[in-house]
C-alpha cells in the first residue's frame, strides 16, 4: 500500500491565546479528494497554511509526499499547487504573463500557457490584463496557475465560493481531471453540496477540531434521517407538505395512513444532506 | 528539485528582478514621474544660472558683539551671519556655507578705545573670484566704521581655506547637482516601496512564496531592481550634467552606495505602508529629512552643521566635493566609508523589519 499523500499528526496552532487549529490528525491518499468542511473561522485555511508551509505548526507534523512541511517547506511547494481563499493575481500583466511567471519560477519546462489557459476555459483571453477578468474569469486563473507544475497534491481553498454557475462548474470538471491523472486534492470549502459531489471523503472540522471524518455517503448512513416528503391537496385546494422520517418501525403504518387519509400530489425522498448532518453534530450551520 | 535546494537561483531571481521591472513600468504613475523626475532635474541643472552671483556673505564670529554690529546683524537688508564660534566658523566657510568669515578679538573695544590697531582675521572659501577676494576687506573697513562710528586702523589677516579655486566660482546648478542626485536616488524609494506595499497588501508574495521562490529571492531581486533603477538614473542625471568628467569611480562608487541606501529605505517604507498613500506619507517625510544636505549645499549657510548627521550627508558633500572641488579618494573616503556604514545599517533595518510582513 503506497504512503499516504499529506498526513498531519496532531496538528495544532494558536494565534496568541485563541487556538485555531487544535490537534488534528488525519491522512489523505494518493489520488483521493479531501473535502474539508467547516464554517468560517473554523480552522480550515490555517490547516492548509500549515500544510502547504506558510505556517510552522505549534505542534504537531504535516508531513506532505513524505516529506516533513515544517523541515522542508520548498521541497514540498515545489511538488504542490495552492489556489488561495481570495485572489491573488498580478493585476497588471496578462493571463498569459501570470502562468508563465509562476512556470519559470517553478523551473516548468516546455510550458504551453495556451493549453493551459484553454482547459480553464480562458482560450482567447490570455493577452488582456488580469484587471479586466470578471470574477469567475480570474478564479479559473488562480486555479490554472495552481497546476502550471503539474503538481502531485493540489490545495483548494474555496475555490467556487461566489462564482457563477458556469465558473463553478468549469473548476469543479478541472478538480475532477486532476483526481484523474493522479493527484491528490484537498479541498477546503464550506459548500455542502460541492464537498458531496466531488469529495471521496470529506471530514468536518469545528472550533479547530475534527469532528467527523468519512465518505459523505457512510456519514449520511451514520448520522442523517432518509424522509419522505410528500405534497398533499388540502380542502381548500391549496398545497401542504409532509414529511415521514423513513426507517423507522412506525414508518409503514405513518404511510398508509397518508395515502389513506390525503390527497397525495407528489412524493420524494430525501438523504440528509452534509449540512443537516454537520448541524446535528456541531449545532451550528456551514456559514 | 535541485534549484529548489539552492538559497538563490540565478534563474528565480532573474525571473523575479524581470516581473518587478515589468509592473514597474506598467504602473503608468511610476513610468511617468521616473521619466518626468529625469528630465526635470536636468531641466532644472541647465536652467539654473552658470555662473555664480556676486552676493557677499559674510560669517562672523565676535566673542563680543559689539552693539553697533548687533544693530547690522538685525537689519535684513544686510547679508551677515554671525557664529557661535571661530571653529565653527571656519568649518563652514571650509565647507563652502559662506564665503567668508570674519573673527574680532575679544577685546576689540577696549583695543579701539585704547588707540591700538586690533588684529581681525578674515577667513575667504576656496572658489571666491579675485575681485570679490578684493572686496571683503573693503567689507571689513566699512563694519569696522560701522562699529566705531568713524573711521579705524585694524589689521586684516586673510586665510583661504580648502581647495584653491581662485577665479573659478560655484555656480548655482553646480551647487544644485549633489541635490538634484539625491532626489533622483529618493524618487525610487517611492517607487520601490509602492511596489513592495502592493504585492504584499494584494497577497501576490504569498503567491510566491508557496513556490521554490525563498524569502532571501525575494530580497536579491528587489534590491536589484531598487538599486538599478535609483543608481541608473542617478548615473544618467550626472553624466548628462558633466558630472563624470572628474573621478567617475569615487562619484559612481558614491551613487552606488547611495542607491543601496534608499533601497533600504524603501523597504522600511514598504514595512510600514498599507497603501499608495501611506508610502507617498512616509516616503515624503525620508525624503525631505534626506533632501536636506542637498539644501545646505544649493543654499550655502541656509543649515547649520547638524546636517552632518543625516546620512545622505555624506553622499551629497562626497558628490559636492569631488565634481566642484576635485576632490580625491583621501579626500572623500571617509564619507565613503559613512555611506557604506549607512547602506548597510537601512538595507538590514529594512529586511528585518520587511521580514516580519513576509511571515
Amino acid at each position: 500500500m503506497s504512503q499516504p499523500a499529506i498526513i498531519a499528526e496532531n496538528l495544532t496552532y494558536r494565534y496568541g491565546q485563541l487556538t485555531a487549529v487544535d490537534h488534528i490528525s488525519f491522512t489523505v491518499a494518493e489520488g483521493e479528494i479531501l473535502g474539508f468542511l467547516g464554517p468560517n473561522g473554523a480552522g480550515k485555511s490555517t490547516t492548509v497554511k500549515m500544510l502547504t508551509g506558510q505556517l510552522r505548526p505549534k505542534e504537531g507534523k504535516a508531513t506532505v509526499l513524505g516529506l516533513d512541511v515544517a523541515r522542508h517547506p520548498k521541497q514540498v511547494q515545489a511538488q504542490i499547487g495552492v489556489c488561495f481563499e481570495f485572489t491573488n493575481l498580478y493585476e497588471q500583466m496578462t493571463g498569459r504573463d501570470n502562468l508563465i511567471l509562476f512556470a519559470r519560477l517553478f523551473g516548468v519546462k516546455d510550458f504551453d500557457p495556451d493549453a493551459l489557459l484553454k482547459r480553464v476555459g480562458l482560450d482567447g483571453r490570455g493577452k488582456d490584463l488580469v484587471a479586466t477578468y470578471s470574477k469567475g474569469m480570474k478564479q479559473r486563473l488562480m486555479v490554472a496557475r495552481a497546476l502550471v507544475n503539474r503538481p502531485r497534491v493540489l490545495f483548494l481553498d474555496e475555490p467556487t465560493e461566489g462564482l457563477d454557475p458556469a465558473s463553478a462548474v468549469a473548476i469543479r470538471n478541472i478538480i475532477l481531471e486532476e483526481r484523474a491523472r493522479g493527484a491528490t486534492v484537498f479541498l477546503t470549502t464550506h459548500d455542502m453540496m460541492e464537498a458531496d459531489k466531488l469529495s471521496d471523503r470529506v471530514a468536518f472540522i469545528n472550533q479547530g477540531v475534527i469532528v467527523a471524518l468519512d465518505t459523505p455517503h457512510a456519514l449520511k448512513q451514520r448520522y442523517g434521517q432518509r424522509r419522505l416528503r410528500a405534497q398533499v391537496a388540502t380542502a381548500d385546494g391549496s398545497l401542504a407538505t409532509r414529511e415521514i422520517v423513513l426507517d423507522r418501525p412506525e414508518t409503514a403504518a405513518e404511510m398508509q395512513a397518508l395515502f389513506a387519509q390525503e390527497q397525495v400530489i407528489t412524493v420524494h425522498s430525501e438523504e440528509a444532506t452534509l449540512e443537516d448532518i454537520f448541524i446535528d453534530i456541531t449545532g451550528r450551520g456551514l456559514t | 528539485m535541485s534549484d529548489v535546494a539552492q538559497p538563490f537561483s540565478l534563474n528565480r531571481i532573474g525571473t523575479l528582478v524581470a516581473k518587478d521591472v515589468n509592473l514597474y513600468f506598467r504602473d503608468r504613475f511610476y513610468a511617468f514621474i521616473t521619466v518626468l523626475t529625469m528630465v526635470f532635474f536636468v531641466a532644472v541643472y541647465f536652467l539654473l544660472p552658470r555662473t555664480a552671483e556676486d552676493t557677499l556673505t559674510l560669517g562672523i564670529y565676535a566673542p563680543v558683539m559689539p552693539s553697533r554690529l548687533a544693530q547690522v546683524l538685525a537689519d535684513e537688508g544686510v547679508v551677515l551671519q554671525a557664529w557661535p564660534s571661530e571653529d565653527a566658523l571656519r568649518a563652514a566657510v571650509a565647507a563652502g556655507d559662506v564665503q567668508a568669515g570674519l573673527v574680532f578679538p575679544a577685546d576689540l573695544t577696549q583695543q579701539i578705545m585704547a588707540g591700538k590697531k586690533p588684529q581681525v582675521r578674515l577667513y575667504l572659501t576656496a572658489g571666491l573670484p579675485p575681485e570679490l577676494r578684493d572686496m571683503y576687506p573693503l567689507v571689513v573697513r566699512e563694519l569696522a566704521f560701522l562699529i566705531g562710528g568713524r573711521s579705524l586702523e585694524i589689521e586684516t589677516q586673510t586665510d583661504v581655506l580648502g581647495p584653491d579655486l581662485a577665479g573659478r566660482p560655484l555656480a548655482p546648478r553646480q551647487r544644485m547637482l549633489p541635490l538634484l542626485a539625491v532626489f533622483v536616488l529618493l524618487m525610487e524609494t517611492l517607487g520601490l516601496a509602492s511596489l513592495i506595499s502592493n504585492e504584499i497588501e494584494t497577497g501576490t508574495l504569498r503567491a510566491l512564496l508557496v513556490t521554490p521562490v525563498r524569502v532571501p529571492d525575494l530580497f536579491l531581486s528587489k534590491g536589484i531592481v531598487g538599486v538599478g533603477l535609483a543608481f541608473g538614473q542617478a548615473v544618467i542625471l550626472i553624466a548628462i550634467t558633466g558630472g563624470l568628467s572628474r573621478q567617475p569611480l569615487i562619484i559612481l562608487l558614491a551613487l552606488l552606495l547611495g542607491a543601496a541606501m534608499v533601497t533600504g529605505l524603501a523597504f522600511l517604507v514598504a514595512s510600514v505602508a498599507r497603501d499608495f498613500m501611506s508610502v507617498i506619507g512616509y516616503g515624503m517625510l525620508a525624503l525631505i529629512a534626506l533632501a536636506i544636505p542637498g539644501v545646505a549645499v544649493a543654499l550655502p549657510g541656509f543649515i547649520s552643521g547638524w546636517v552632518r548627521g543625516l546620512p545622505s550627508y555624506y553622499l551629497v558633500d562626497a558628490v559636492h566635493r569631488v565634481i566642484n572641488f576635485e576632490a580625491g579618494w583621501a579626500d572623500v573616503g571617509f564619507n565613503l566609508v559613512a555611506l557604506a556604514g549607512f547602506a548597510a545599517l537601512f538595507v538590514a533595518l529594512g529586511i528585518l523589519a520587511l521580514r516580519r510582513r513576509f511571515a
